[in-house]
C-alpha cells in the first residue's frame, strides 16, 4: 500500500495552486455579483491542461487520469469552487463522448472541449427532478433522418456557456427507453432558457435548455438507441460524483486554512482564540474531515484509473465530502464570529458554496441509496 | 592598527550626485580617522570636475577623477575598466559602493576582475583591531545579520544600503584632485545606451511604499485625514487605513491594511489613531519599524510598536511636519523614487 | 538565437523562513525541514528564455549549482518548458562565496559549449547579494546588464533592453553573447502545464561534479572564497516599545531623528 502522491501529481498540484491563487481571486467579485462563469479563463485553463485533462491526446487532450483531475479540481476549489463546478461537468461531457461516441463524434466534439473553445454539458435533470431518471418527460422521435426532440432540461451546469449539449431523452418506455443525443445550440428548435440564481457556486453557470421540435441529425445519437440510461449513469457515477466530491474537497481545505488563520490571528482576552479549547477542537475536527475526504476522493479516483469498478466508492466520496464541506464551512463561520457573516470574509462563501454541492451532481441522498445497497448486498436473500 | 586607504565610488547620473556617495564618504572619513588613514573618492563621468570640491568638503582627501565623453552616460564595462585601472594605480585597502542599481551591477563585476571579495547591502561597517574591515550584512529577509570579512584579498569591497550612513556637514578641507587617464576605445565595449529616461513620480502604491502613514478611527474627521496625507507625501510614502476610515469615506478602500485589506511591509510604518486590533496588525506587523501615536496609553498597537507616543495626533503631527521639512534638502519631494 | 542558458537557484521557501534556526556551534543555518523552491525571479529569466524558444526555436538549458537534492526543483523548472538541465554539485563547491560560485557557474557554461544568451534572476531571495550575474559575465568575458525589465529583439538579432534605475529607465541596445538579469516586471512566467509536466519527465538532468569541471580546488569552495563569515546572529523581531515623552516639539524632534536613522530623510 502506498499513500504517497508521485512527483508528477505533486507538481501538478503545485502548478494548479499557483494558477488558481493568481488567476481566480480577481474574478470572484464579478462572479459573485453576476452569477456568470468567467468564460475568458477557459483559454488559460486550456493552456494549463485543465480543460482537456482526461481527454485522450489523440483528441487534443492531456491524457491524464482521474486522480490528476481530482487534484486539479481540488486546488481550483480551494480558491473558488464555482470554477471546478463548471470544469467537472465539462469533463463529464468529455467522458461521455469518449466512452460512448463514434470516432467521428469524438473527432468532432472532444477537441473543442479539450482546447477550451467551449464548455461541456450533460443534461439529464428536468423540472420534475434528476434522481428519478426514468421519470423524465423529454422525448425524441426519429422522423426520416432527423431526431425530433421536445422537452425541457433544468439545473443544467454550463447551459449558457456551451455550444453543444449532451441531452438524455425518452425514445421509448422503460429502462431501455432512454437515449443520449449531442445537440448543438444552432440546431433548429434548440434554445437556452432562464438562468438560475443560486445561493452558492455563483460563478458556475446554471440554467435551462428548451427543445421545441428541435431537429437533430440522425447520427447525433450518442451510443445506442435505448442506451441513454447507461450514458447517464456511467457519466454521473464515474465522472460527475468524483468531480463534485473534488470540488467540495477544495472547499474543506479552504475551510481549514481560513479557520486556522483567523483563529491564530484573532486575539481575545489577550490571546489568539486558537488557544481556546472550544475553537481548537473545531479546528481538529475540520483537520480530520479534510483527511477523510481526501482519502475517500483519492481512492475513488485511483480505482477509476486502475479500471476498477468504483461507483460505490465514488458515491461515498461524493456524499461524505459534500456533507463534510457544509459541516466544516459552518464551523469555520462560527470560528469567525460576527466576521463570518460579512461578505468580505471568504468563509461565508465557502458555506454557501458547500450547500450547493450537496444537491448537485447526484444528491447526497441518492448517493446514500447506492451506499445502502452496497452495505446490504451480502445479506440480500436470493429470490 | 594598520592605516587604511579607503576608496569610495561616487555615483552620479547626468552630473547629479547620488546621496549614497556622500554618505559613504562620511563613513569612510570615520574609518580613516580610526585607522589614521586616507579617503579617496572615485568620480567618473563627463564635465564633472566641479563636483570634486564638494567631495573634499564632505570627507575626501583625494578625488580620483576620470573625466571623458566615453564615461557619460554610465556604462558598465567602461566604468569597470577605469575603476580596475584606478585600483591598480592607487591600491586602496577598502572600496565602498552604494547598493544602488548602478552599484550592485558595477561592484561585483569589478570585484571579479580584481579577484577580490565583495559583501552586499551592508548595514554597518567597522574596523577590527588590525584595521581589517568588518561588514555587517542582513540576510534571510532581515532575520539574520552576518559579519563578513575579507582577510587576504584587497581591496576589501562592500556595497552599502543608501540612507544608512550619515553625510558629513561640508567643511573647509583641503585635498587634491588627480586626473585618471581614460582610453578612448572604451566606447567599443558593451551595450549602447540609446536613451536615459527620467520619470515623473506617480502616486505611491501602498504595498510598495517605503513609508506607510496609516490612520484609524482616532483621526475623527476628513480634515484630520489631510494631515496624514501631508506627512506621507513629505516622506515619499503612502497613506493606509484601518476599516473605519474607509467606511466613513475618508479614504478609498484600496488603502485598507489588514486581514481584509492589504499587507504592507515598509521600512517605516506610522499608525496614527489606530487602536491595534489584530485584523489590522496582521497586515503591518512585519514592517521594519513601527511608530504608533494614540491617546489611549493602553492601546494594543503599542505592544507591536518600536516607538510609542501617547498623545493627540493633532498636537504631535504639526510640529513633526515642520521638523521634517527643516531637515529635507530642497526639492526633495520632486525626487521621491517610486519603487520598482 | 540558438541556445539560451538560464542560471537558476533553489532557495529555502520564504514562507518557512520563520522556522530557520542557527547551529550555535558551526554558525551555519539549519536548512533541514525547510522546503526548497526555485528562486522566484529565476522564473522570469526562464520565461524570457522560453519566449526566445517560442520565437526562434532556441534550445533552453538550465544551469544550477546546488546540492544533489535540488533535482525536484530543477524538474519543476523543466516543466515550464526548458529542454535540458545541468546540476553542478560537488562537496568541493560547498561554502563558495559569490566569486567562487561565479567561477564554478562560468566553468559549467564553458563546458556546455556555445551559447547566445545567459539569463539570470536579478537577485536570489536567500543571499540577495545580486552579485553572481555580473561576476559570471566577467569570468566569461562577456557584457552583462542587470535590472532588465523589458526585452525585445530587433531584426538584426540585436536586443533592445530596458533597464530599471532609481530615477526611471535606461534603453540599451546590445548584441549577443550577453548575460542579462531580469526583474519581475520583465514578463509573466508561464504556469507549468500538464503537457509539459509529462514531457519534462523524459528530459534529462545532467549532474556534473568537479571531476568534470576540473577547476583548481584552491579557487572554489570555502578555500577559494575571498570573503568569510566571521559571525552570524539571528535577529529576533522584537519590538522595543519605547515610549517617547516630552512636549509635542520634543516628541516631534525624536520622531524625526528616528525617521532620519532609518534613512528616509
Amino acid at each position: 500500500m502506498d499513500f504517497l502522491l508521485s512527483q508528477r501529481e505533486e507538481l501538478l498540484r503545485k502548478s494548479v495552486r499557483e494558477f488558481a491563487e493568481s488567476e481566480l481571486p480577481p474574478k470572484i467579485e464579478t462572479m459573485e455579483k453576476t452569477g456568470e462563469f468567467p468564460i475568458e479563463l477557459l483559454e488559460s485553463m486550456a493552456k494549463l491542461g485543465i480543460t482537456g485533462i482526461i481527454a485522450p491526446p489523440e483528441y487534443g487532450g492531456v491524457g491524464l487520469g482521474y486522480l490528476a483531475r481530482t487534484i486539479a479540481l481540488e486546488e481550483l476549489g480551494r480558491v473558488c469552487a464555482a470554477i471546478p463546478m463548471g470544469m467537472q461537468v465539462h469533463h463529464m461531457a468529455i467522458a461521455a463522448l469518449n466512452d460512448f461516441g463514434t470516432d467521428e463524434q469524438k473527432q468532432k466534439y472532444i477537441p473543442p472541449l479539450a482546447k477550451g473553445d467551449t464548455m461541456g454539458v450533460v443534461a439529464v435533470t428536468e423540472p420534475s427532478g434528476g434522481s428519478d431518471v426514468l421519470g423524465m418527460q423529454a422525448t425524441a422521435e426519429l422522423k426520416g433522418d432527423k431526431w425530433i426532440l421536445n422537452g425541457r432540461k433544468c439545473f443544467i451546469t454550463n447551459s449558457h456557456t456551451s455550444d453543444f449539449w449532451i441531452v438524455i431523452a425518452k425514445t421509448a418506455e422503460g429502462a431501455k427507453g432512454l437515449s443520449a443525443f449531442i445537440v448543438e445550440k444552432d440546431h433548429p428548435g434548440a434554445k437556452t432558457g432562464r438562468v438560475e440564481h443560486k445561493i452558492g457556486l455563483r460563478g458556475a453557470n446554471t440554467g435551462e435548455l428548451v427543445f421545441d421540435n428541435c431537429e437533430i441529425p440522425k447520427e447525433n445519437i450518442l451510443g445506442q438507441e435505448g442506451g441513454g440510461l447507461a450514458v447517464a449513469l456511467k457519466t454521473v457515477s464515474e465522472s460527475g460524483r468524483t468531480g463534485m466530491a473534488a470540488t467540495a474537497l477544495g472547499i474543506v481545505n479552504a475551510c481549514l486554512e481560513e479557520a486556522a488563520r483567523f483563529a491564530s490571528e484573532r486575539v481575545l482576552y489577550g490571546k489568539p482564540i486558537s488557544s481556546l479549547q472550544a475553537i481548537s477542537f473545531y479546528l481538529a475536527e475540520i483537520y480530520t474531515e479534510l483527511d477523510i475526504c481526501r482519502l475517500l476522493c483519492y481512492r475513488a479516483s485511483w480505482m477509476k484509473d486502475q479500471n476498477m469498478r468504483c461507483d460505490t466508492e465514488n458515491a461515498m466520496a461524493k456524499s461524505y465530502t459534500c456533507d463534510a464541506a457544509v459541516r466544516c464551512a459552518r464551523k469555520a463561520v462560527e470560528i469567525h464570529g460576527a466576521y463570518g457573516i460579512l461578505q468580505e470574509y471568504k468563509v461565508q462563501r465557502l458555506l454557501r458554496d458547500a450547500m450547493v454541492t450537496v444537491s448537485a451532481g447526484g444528491t447526497g441522498e441518492i448517493g446514500k441509496v447506492v451506499l445502502a445497497r452496497a452495505a446490504l448486498a451480502p445479506y440480500r436473500k436470493k429470490k | 592598527m594598520k592605516t587604511q586607504h579607503i576608496g569610495v565610488f561616487i555615483e552620479q547620473r547626468g552630473g547629479v550626485l547620488h546621496d549614497v556617495g556622500l554618505e559613504l564618504l562620511g563613513k569612510a572619513r570615520e574609518l580613516a580617522e580610526v585607522s589614521k588613514g586616507t579617503v579617496s573618492a572615485f568620480l567618473l563621468g563627463r564635465d564633472i570636475s566641479a563636483l570634486s570640491d564638494d567631495l573634499i568638503a564632505q570627507g575626501a582627501d583625494t578625488v580620483l577623477l576620470a573625466d571623458s565623453p566615453v564615461l557619460e552616460p554610465y556604462r558598465l564595462l567602461p566604468y569597470t575598466s577605469v575603476l580596475a585601472q584606478a585600483c591598480e594605480t592607487c591600491d586602496p585597502d577598502i572600496l565602498l559602493f552604494g547598493a544602488t542599481r548602478m552599484g550592485v551591477e558595477l561592484a561585483p563585476r569589478l570585484a571579479a576582475r580584481l579577484r577580490t571579495g565583495l559583501s552586499a547591502h551592508c548595514m554597518d561597517l567597522r574596523l577590527d583591531t588590525e584595521g581589517k574591515l568588518l561588514q555587517m550584512v542582513p540576510g534571510w529577509g532581515g532575520g539574520v545579520v552576518a559579519t563578513i570579512r575579507c582577510p587576504d584579498h584587497r581591496p576589501q569591497m562592500a556595497t552599502v544600503m543608501p540612507g544608512v550612513m550619515k553625510k558629513l556637514v561640508p567643511t573647509e578641507r583641503s585635498g587634491e584632485c588627480i586626473h585618471l587617464s581614460v582610453k578612448e576605445d572604451l566606447h567599443r565595449f558593451g551595450p549602447k545606451v540609446l536613451e536615459v529616461h527620467i520619470e515623473e513620480p506617480k502616486e505611491m502604491p501602498l504595498e510598495k511604499a517605503d513609508v506607510v502613514v496609516a490612520g484609524g478611527w482616532g483621526i475623527g474627521n476628513p480634515e484630520g485625514w489631510a494631515i496624514l496625507e501631508d506627512l506621507a507625501t513629505l516622506l515619499c510614502g503612502a497613506v493606509g487605513a484601518t476599516r473605519p476610515p474607509v467606511d466613513e469615506g475618508w479614504v478609498s478602500e484600496s488603502r485598507m491594511i489588514g486581514q481584509s485589506g492589504k499587507t504592507v511591509r515598509p521600512r517605516l510604518y506610522m499608525g496614527i489613531g489606530i487602536s491595534g486590533m489584530s485584523h489590522h496588525v496582521v497586515g503591518m506587523d512585519e514592517s521594519d519599524c513601527i511608530v504608533a501615536v494614540n491617546t489611549n496609553p493602553d492601546a494594543a498597537i503599542f505592544e507591536v510598536s518600536d516607538l510609542a507616543v501617547v498623545g493627540d495626533y493633532r498636537e504631535i503631527l504639526p510640529p513633526l511636519l515642520k521638523e521634517i521639512r527643516t531637515r529635507l534638502p530642497e526639492g526633495r519631494i520632486d525626487t521621491c523614487e517610486l519603487p520598482q | 538565437m540558438k541556445r539560451m542558458i538560464v542560471c537558476v537557484k533553489p532557495v529555502p521557501d520564504p514562507n518557512a523562513w520563520d522556522r530557520l534556526q542557527m547551529d550555535p556551534v558551526s554558525k551555519t543555518l539549519i536548512r533541514e525541514g525547510i522546503p526548497s523552491v526555485i528562486n522566484p525571479l529565476d522564473k522570469h529569466a526562464v520565461e524570457a528564455a522560453l519566449e526566445m524558444k517560442d520565437l526562434f526555436g532556441a534550445e533552453v538549458i538550465l544551469l544550477s549549482m546546488a546540492p544533489f537534492d535540488a533535482q525536484p526543483v530543477l524538474r519543476e523548472v523543466l516543466g515550464m518548458g526548458a529542454d535540458r538541465a545541468f546540476l553542478l554539485s560537488d562537496k568541493a563547491f560547498a561554502g563558495s562565496d559569490t566569486l567562487a560560485t561565479a567561477r564554478i557557474l562560468a566553468q559549467g557554461i564553458r563546458n556546455i559549449g556555445e551559447f547566445d544568451l545567459i539569463f539570470c534572476g536579478n537577485f536570489t531571495l536567500d543571499g540577495s547579494t545580486a552579485q553572481v550575474p555580473s561576476q559570471v559575465a566577467e569570468f566569461l568575458d562577456i557584457p552583462n546588464v542587470m535590472h532588465v525589465c523589458d526585452m525585445s529583439i530587433l531584426k538584426t538579432e540585436s536586443l533592445l533592453l530596458t533597464q530599471k534605475i532609481e530615477q526611471g529607465t535606461v534603453k540599451l541596445e546590445a548584441e549577443p553573447p550577453l548575460l542579462l538579469s531580469f526583474t519581475k516586471e520583465a514578463n509573466k512566467p508561464r504556469y507549468i502545464s500538464f503537457m509539459e509536466i509529462l514531457a519534462a519527465e523524459k528530459r534529462k538532468i545532467n549532474i556534473w561534479d568537479n571531476a568534470i569541471l576540473n577547476i583548481d580546488e584552491t579557487l572554489i569552495g570555502l578555500k577559494g572564497s575571498p570573503t568569510q563569515m566571521a559571525d552570524l546572529l539571528l535577529q529576533p523581531k522584537q519590538r522595543k516599545g519605547i515610549r517617547l515623552t516630552g512636549n509635542p516639539e520634543e516628541i516631534a524632534r525624536k520622531l524625526a531623528d528616528k525617521i532620519h536613522q532609518l534613512g528616509i530623510i
